[in-house]
């Protein structure tokens, strides 16, 4: 009774803000069963300019869940995906992230693309919040320096990989003076900053260097500069649609044929999109896919349900980023952050039995984890081993154009790509 | 709770744009001015912030780390004076060329934040921008919460000084240049120095907003100042009712809670392999709730309060 | 180097011209603007690939990239986007007209339905990379260190051949007289009896048909995408205002300046700016002669 009239005397704003506050001072008292189904969230902009490449990174996550529920699920309970569109906007990303973290309360999430928007996710949801985040996509190297107190992962190398790689077979190619030209986003100056070093370093020279905001209607005066310099080849670091335009301009302009990609290009749209005949001996890089029966399952499965290839930007990562968060949350011993945390790296422990993708392979790596045995997960591309930053490093692979076919040229193997990193830092 | 910790953060945010359609309002709902470089002022405030309290980055030239509160009142000056060069080469413009050449202006700021990567981090961003007294509470949760009461207690200061500087005779020349500048000037107001301080002060409003937008995500990059947010702070104004700051208010809480109201029906109702089309569905939505609230209740939620005549010469 | 720049100009001037006369008249007739008239340069591309998936691009002739077909498909686009865009009008902004909104009101509701239409074009075709053609033409060389692309050539002529037929129209119809008067004042317009519906219609499926070709034939060079229109539109308004509202010649060469402004901006700055030079340009164009080169003053 005291308090009841201590507490209206006081106004009720002040009883209502004690009310908070006391919950917030209470200890989260988690569900010690886990509550079925368990929802995993996503976050991808799903419109806005990154739109093109987003539609098959989605439904890689969808396949992805789809094999987790076939196989066994997470800890007996079947897996509900939300995903969420951050439309290209930081402010649309964050709310949407933490409504998911908050009111639907998934247990862990993915996402999402521009470091503009995973960047304030990180700040203002995922490391308050202590919930686990994996980006298939996000590379700007700055997010795994500790900002976000272990919760953030990738399950894409850092554009160094790529950068090295591309300039090691530019080298060998014998292309030494060259112009880039390279998106102005994180993506691309990070790239281009790697590769700067590497390309100087194994004796080239980088002529030009050509800045282009995505989604102009013409790109001639980009190419124009490009070759003012009378470069003997071409760096473009960007993504296909825009890529398409700017070659386009580049071989009319009477460029050389000498074009060396990133990732993003090794895909038929791009090959279509300028033609294949103008494409021959094109050639790029990528974070390797091992050939192997884990990598060639998934292009099989991704083929079977979409009814497309599964080549582009993101889709392998991403598949690989909702099956080790499916995994983690399996070996975990609860559902709680920390604990999915300090799992995720036991996805792939030395010495493990090895699974790969499908849903026979996550049934079988249930069975081995209840039973306590450690795995080794080989993803959809390729072995995944999180650093101490929550990075992976991997081996890169060489893929070029001929005959308006994407091909494999050549991989270069992890060892190969540590000692291509040692030369060109020391 | 996690309906009322999502809640809080939400709160926070509509909070932000309080301030923002506020300033907004200043400029177009008591002057007529057509300011379409919302997300360029916004971000003058936000990255002035940024660049003088976070923490040091071997990358970056700026990042002092200098106390949070310096922060504040320099991105409020720096947004200031940004706003004075910008009023003083505009503000002679009419209408729809002012909007033009403030949109234009919103987007070089946007882009110079994206080409001056030793300052502003590039398309990186800066981060580690550090919250006040944040080693005060424990948990995410209770610091939201502070923050949620101490932003109550800056938009309540800042409406209070609005409707106390609207009801000053300041403010009772500036309704009489909107309504008919002629005779403003006929009675020895000089029309364009009131609309240019009006300009500053809006400005200002913004620039304040994007510092404390800033703090509270602890990362900015020029992706938070894109031409959409503009549009967004325009929704807020023309939805709430311009010419009032309770509709202000009121327009920044029902835009926002539909954006992130849609983005939520989106995911529950559409698979997500429809997604993209759902997501442009949301849009349409939006954009077709904006013209039909034109079409209909042009005046807004909470129309502008009656004071002189109600038609704006132009 | 600056040859080539100026050519290139020319010919991406071209297309931006076609925008802005659109654009230009709406601004001088209905005095506000548009921000919904670059989503009909997209909007016509998109109806012009529709019909080439009918009807097939034609084989290349004369050296261009496509035949007649695309010709004729771009004609039916570009009069089913005037038709729309007058839709637009009647729809959106002649009840916000006739209830007396703010001009500025009318802009704002303007960009809501530039926002709309985008995203319907979005929810049709989605947005996946189309072409008309996946022909790839070479430059021709007709000057040392100069190239020309033969559908730049035609592009500039059929430019040319538009606003030509155009011209004539102003002067010599009915109701394109009558357009050009009530550009010059409204009030004195309706006074002299000319029926002021009418003319607003026509300048709608004008504006509309001029946008939608200039769209078609951006849409030639890169690919398609949605945002092929919105990605114009400052450099389109920068052309209108800097011709001086309400001209024809004016459209024309500002969109021309626009152009070779354009690249020979990027011979000496960043390309990291380059969506920023039509503002410049605007900006220096409102502060020293607001009302454009061939515009006439008012106060």
């Amino acid at each position: 009774m005291q308090l009841l009239t201590f507490v209206t005397r006081m106004g009720l704003s002040r009883h209502l803000l004690g009310l908070l506050l006391a919950l917030a001072a209470t200890p989260a008292a988690w569900a010690q069963s886990t509550p079925c189904p368990v929802k995993v969230g996503g976050i991808l902009p799903l419109t806005g300019s990154m739109a093109p490449i987003t539609k098959k990174i989605a439904q890689a996550a969808e396949l992805a869940i789809e094999h987790v529920n076939q196989g066994g699920g997470v800890k007996g309970c079947p897996v509900q995906f939300i995903l969420r569109d951050d439309q290209g906007q930081p402010t649309v990303g964050v709310d949407a992230a933490k409504y998911l973290v908050d009111v639907e309360r998934v247990q862990a999430f993915t996402g999402t693309i521009s470091s503009g928007v995973t960047g304030p996710i990180i700040s203002a949801v995922t490391a308050p919040s202590k919930v686990v985040q994996i980006s298939c996509c996000s590379s700007a190297s700055a997010f795994t320096d500790g900002r976000s107190a272990g919760y953030f992962f990738r399950t894409l190398p850092t554009s160094k990989t790529q950068a090295y790689a591309t300039a090691s077979e530019v080298s060998r190619r014998g292309m030494k003076r060259l112009a880039v030209i390279y998106v102005n986003t994180d993506f691309g100056t990070d790239m281009l900053r790697f590769y700067r070093g590497a390309h100087k370093k194994l004796g080239g020279e980088i002529l030009t260097e050509v800045a282009y905001n995505d989604n102009q209607p013409s790109y001639r005066a980009e190419v124009t500069r490009a070759l003012a310099s009378k470069p003997e080849a071409l760096l473009l670091i960007g993504f296909p649609k825009d890529a398409v335009t700017i070659i386009r301009e580049w071989l009319s302009q009477g460029g050389p044929r000498k074009v060396a990609l990133n990732n993003s290009m090794r895909t038929m749209d791009f090959v279509n999109g300028v033609g294949a005949q103008f494409v021959e001996d094109f050639f790029g890089m990528d974070n390797a896919q091992e050939p192997g029966p884990h990598v060639d399952a998934f292009n099989d499965a991704f083929q079977k349900k979409w009814n497309t290839d599964s080549k582009g930007p993101g889709v392998h990562t991403q598949y690989d980023a909702v099956m080790v968060m499916a995994l983690a949350m399996n070996i975990a011993k609860d559902l709680s952050g920390p604990s999915i945390r300090e799992a995720v790296r036991r996805v792939h422990t030395p010495g493990g039995t090895p699974v790969g993708t499908g849903p026979a392979e996550f049934k079988k790596a249930i069975e081995l984890i209840r039973a306590g045995k450690p795995i080794k997960y080989f993803g959809a591309t390729g072995p995944i081993e999180f650093d101490a930053n929550g990075d992976v490093s991997g081996p890169a692979l060489v893929w070029k154009i001929t005959g308006g076919q994407i091909v494999t040229d050549r991989t270069i193997g992890l060892t190969d790509m540590q000692a291509l990193a040692r030369l060109v830092e020391e | 709770m996690g309906l009322a910790s999502y809640l809080v953060f939400f709160a926070c945010v509509v909070l932000v744009l309080c301030i923002l359609t506020m300033g907004l309002n200043l400029q177009w709902g008591f002057t007529g001015l057509f300011n379409a470089g919302v997300a360029g002022f916004y971000a003058i405030g936000g990255y002035t912030h940024a660049i003088l309290t976070a923490a040091p980055s071997p990358q970056l030239m700026g990042n002092y780390g200098l106390p949070w509160l310096v922060g504040i009142i320099a991105a409020m000056l720096v947004t200031a004076v940004a706003a004075l060069v910008v009023g003083l080469i505009t503000i002679r413009l009419r209408g729809d060329y002012l909007a033009i050449a403030t949109f234009g202006i919103g987007i070089m700021i946007q882009l110079v934040s994206l080409n001056l990567e030793s300052w502003t981090g590039g398309s990186q961003g800066i981060t580690r921008i550090p919250k006040p007294l944040s080693t005060w509470f424990e948990g995410s949760l209770a610091y939201n919460l502070f923050y949620l009461v101490f932003m109550v207690v800056v938009v309540v200061l800042v409406y209070w000084a609005l409707e106390r500087i609207l009801s000053s005779p300041w403010g009772r020349v500036l309704r009489a240049i909107r309504e008919d500048e002629m005779a403003a000037s006929s009675l020895g107001k000089s029309p364009l120095s009131y609309r240019l301080q009006s300009f500053v002060l809006g400005s200002t409003l913004m620039g304040l907003a994007g510092a404390l937008y800033v703090t509270f995500i602890g990362f900015v990059s020029p992706f938070d100042f894109l031409p959409i947010l503009t549009f967004q702070v325009w929704a807020m104004l023309i939805v709430g009712g311009s010419g009032n700051n309770r509709g202000a208010m009121l327009g920044a809480l029902v835009v926002w809670s539909i954006w992130a109201a849609s983005g939520v029906a989106v995911s529950k109702w559409v698979p997500p392999s429809h997604a993209a089309q759902g997501a442009a569905i949301q849009v349409i939505l939006i954009g077709l709730t904006l013209v039909l609230m034109l079409l209909f209740k042009p005046r807004g939620l909470l129309g502008e309060r009656a004071v002189v005549s109600r038609h704006l010469v132009y | 180097m600056i040859v080539q720049a100026i050519v290139d100009g020319i010919f991406t001037g071209a297309i931006v011209s076609l925008g802005a006369i659109g654009l230009s008249l709406t601004l001088q007739i209905m005095r506000f603007a548009n921000f919904a008239h670059a989503e009909f340069m997209t909007i016509g591309a998109y109806l012009a690939l529709a019909a080439v998936g009918l009807m097939g691009p034609g084989a290349p002739s004369l050296g261009l990239s496509f035949g007649w077909q695309l010709l004729v498909a771009a004609c039916l686009a570009a009069s089913l986007a005037g038709v729309l865009s007058w839709g637009l009008d009647l729809v959106v902004f002649r009840p916000l007209r006739r209830s007396g909104a703010a001009p500025l009101v009318l802009v704002f509701a303007a960009f809501g339905a530039a926002l709309v239409l985008r995203h319907v074009l979005v929810l049709i075709w989605g947005h996946d990379s189309y072409f008309y053609t996946r022909e790839l033409q070479l430059g021709v060389m007709i000057v040392p260190g100069v190239r020309v692309l033969p559908d730049q050539v035609f592009i500039l002529a059929l430019a040319i051949f538009l606003v030509t037929l155009l011209h004539l129209y102003l002067t010599h119809h009915r109701t394109g007289i009558a357009m050009r008067a009530m550009a010059e004042s409204p009030s004195l317009s309706q006074v002299c009896g000319i029926e002021v519906d009418r003319v607003m219609k026509t300048t709608w499926i004008i504006s509309g048909f001029m946008a939608a070709m200039a769209g078609v034939f951006s849409g030639l060079t890169p690919q398609l995408h949605p945002e092929l229109g919105s990605n114009m539109l400052l450099s389109i308004f920068a052309a209108a205002i800097f011709g001086g509202v309400g001209s024809l010649p004016g459209a024309v060469l500002g969109g021309l300046l626009v152009g070779i402004a354009e690249n020979l901006f990027l011979l000496v700055a960043d390309p990291g700016y380059k969506p920023a030079m039509p503002f410049l340009l605007l900006l220096g164009v409102l502060w020293l002669r607001p009302q454009g080169i061939l515009g006439e003053k008012t106060s």
